[in-house]
């Protein structure tokens, strides 16, 4: 496994329903953050198809394995990278049942995929009415490091992103569409969930304005010990590179265990009341 | 009718364990971010509609001012006409004056259209028309005022800006299909006391900003009177409405009466008619204006 790795931020602007161009347009990211010597390529959360797109998700979705992940399978091939990007994704056993789904390729191909677990229905998100939540955390060993898989309201749990770094991630990757009012809480959440974890956390956010929802960008990547690496611009598509070092992760882990003091029996604890909230 | 004349600013008694506190300060903007916000809004919808620009109507009201301003902020100047549609009967040449202040400071075109004829041939061709009965005949002056707008609208291939504001959106304070109808409405999750604070930011000139705001239905009318209560006041139980508070715990905090808070909710509450469109019997498999839940564009 490579100690130190380069990342490429893609904040995108996607064009709604329409994933012929998303997917052109993830192919002329890739083939630019190449030029910046990228290993790995992050897209926004549904950055296939746009984030607004309502009923025509039912239209849109696709099984995984698809056309749409083969495109990017051979994008990822063809340029020696791995990318992440976001995608609905319609289940191969029933015809309408639809996750939202952050996929991460490698130039061998397909590698997992992650079905976001929690569904934001309220204020103007309506996840829940189209997407079935995932009910699996992942984190997957990859030429480039152990990368866990996370998407953007994930951020407010922070059990999703203890549950993948205990299965090994030290590269935490969050995808995401969070318009403009939520930014003061990803800001914080972001940097919490990098410290708390002792683990790098790689957040690409969606940029552009969908029925009146303005994207914010800001995508950024954090070190273990909070720092901001790498920052994109508000508002703007842009697409940043940065590197990471897996052994800064050690100094960091020796100074703050947070992960050598973690407590298996409060879970056990948590379990049981959030049962009876 | 009831007319208030309290002063927000001073809250005499704030609760122990209430989470949020109304008071003015509820109600400050980030007014740089904000005006980001809307000229971004503003620039990315006539980006992608394919439209060649926008025309509003420019009654030299706070409101429209504010808007034109952002409009031409956000696209230029050269590409946003005001249209200036005074008629007779509530004709004030303070507020032409007014509305040629601001096109001229911030670069827009402007043209007036005298709506008084068109009017008196609807007073006239109408058989049932009742000359006494002044929220119809005003009403009538709104949708006249829209038709205008949308007819330069299709003319020149651009949208119709509105400019609706928050605290009369949420009262209902306005006609159906008149006033409010428009392509999109960007201060319309601003409260008047916000426009207000935004329109200074802008430089709108002060006594624009402080005219007693009128929709100009019929002589004298004024929005504060007809509403029964100040904006300062009304923002801030709206605001408190929005944030599912209790009308008891919003009476409390701003010292008024139970029953201002309730008239206000219910007033709210009842108006929901004239901000939705096209509610029918359900009787498809998916039914437009309820189940139907398509993006509002492609782009």
């Amino acid at each position: 496994m490579e100690e130190k790795i380069k990342i490429a931020l893609a904040q995108m602007c996607c064009k709604r329903e329409d994933k012929k161009e998303n997917t052109r347009r993830i192919e002329e990211i890739t083939i630019k953050a190449k030029e910046q010597a990228a290993d790995l390529v992050i897209f926004p959360e549904l950055s296939l198809t746009g984030y607004v797109v309502r009923d025509q998700l039912y239209e849109l979705a696709e099984t995984i394995p698809g056309p749409s992940t083969k495109r990017i399978e051979d994008v990822a091939e063809k340029n020696g990278v791995h990318i992440v990007f976001g995608m609905p994704e319609l289940s191969q056993k029933t015809q309408a049942t639809i996750f939202n789904t952050a996929v991460l390729v490698g130039p061998q191909g397909f590698i997992g995929k992650y079905r976001k677990m929690y569904l934001p229905t309220h204020s103007i998100f309506e996840e829940k009415r189209y997407f079935r939540p995932g009910y699996r955390a992942a984190a997957f060993d990859t030429a480039i490091g152990n990368i866990g898989l996370s998407i953007c309201y994930d951020l407010y749990f922070p059990e999703v992103y203890r549950l993948i770094r205990l299965k090994g991630a030290q590269l935490l990757v969050c995808i995401s569409a969070s318009p403009a009012v939520r930014r003061t809480y990803f800001e914080i959440l972001t940097l919490a969930r990098a410290v708390e974890n002792s683990a790098f956390l790689a957040y690409v956010n969606l940029v552009g304005v969908e029925d009146g929802l303005q994207f914010w960008g800001g995508s950024r990547l954090i070190g273990p010990n909070g720092k901001i690496l790498l920052k994109a611009k508000y508002d703007e598509e842009q697409l940043v590179t940065g590197e990471i070092d897996y052994g800064d992760i050690k100094p960091i882990e020796t100074f703050i265990p947070t992960l050598k003091d973690l407590r298996p029996e409060l879970f056990d604890e948590l379990k049981k009341h959030a049962e009876n909230l | 009718m009831f007319v208030l004349k309290y002063l927000p600013t001073t809250i005499k008694r704030e609760g122990v364990g209430v989470r949020l506190k109304l008071k003015t300060s509820v109600l400050d903007l980030d007014l740089p971010e904000t005006e980001r916000r809307i000229e971004r809004f503003i620039r990315d919808y006539i980006e992608n509609s394919g439209a060649k620009g926008i025309v509003l109507g420019l009654s030299g009201g706070i409101d429209s001012s504010t808007v034109a301003a952002l409009s031409a902020l956000a696209v230029g100047g050269r590409n946003v006409l005001g249209l200036m549609l005074p008629e007779k009967e509530t004709y004030n040449p303070k507020d032409i004056e007014h509305a040629k202040l601001v096109a001229e400071k911030f670069g827009l075109s402007t043209e007036l259209c005298d709506i008084t004829l068109v009017l008196e041939e609807f007073y006239k061709s109408i058989p049932v028309f009742d000359l006494s009965e002044k929220v119809g005949k005003g009403n009538i002056k709104a949708r006249t005022r829209m038709i205008f707008l949308y007819y330069y609208a299709n003319k020149f291939k651009v949208i119709v800006c509105g400019s609706s504001d928050k605290s009369e959106t949420m009262m209902g304070y306005f006609t159906k299909w008149g006033d409010v109808a428009a392509d999109i409405s960007p201060i319309m999750d601003l409260y008047k006391t916000q426009v207000r604070k935004l329109a200074q930011h802008l430089g709108i000139p002060r006594e624009i900003v402080t005219k007693p705001a009128t929709p100009a239905l019929w002589p004298n009318q004024l929005a504060e009177v007809e509403l029964g209560i100040e904006y300062e006041m009304l923002d801030l139980i709206l605001y408190g409405l929005e944030r599912f508070m209790k009308p008891e715990e919003i009476a409390r905090q701003l010292d008024v009466d139970k029953m201002i808070i309730e008239k206000v909710k219910n007033r709210w509450l009842s108006s929901e008619h004239k901000r939705r469109m096209l509610l029918t019997a359900k009787l498809g498999y998916r039914t437009v204006g309820m189940d139907f839940r398509l993006p509002r564009a492609s782009y």
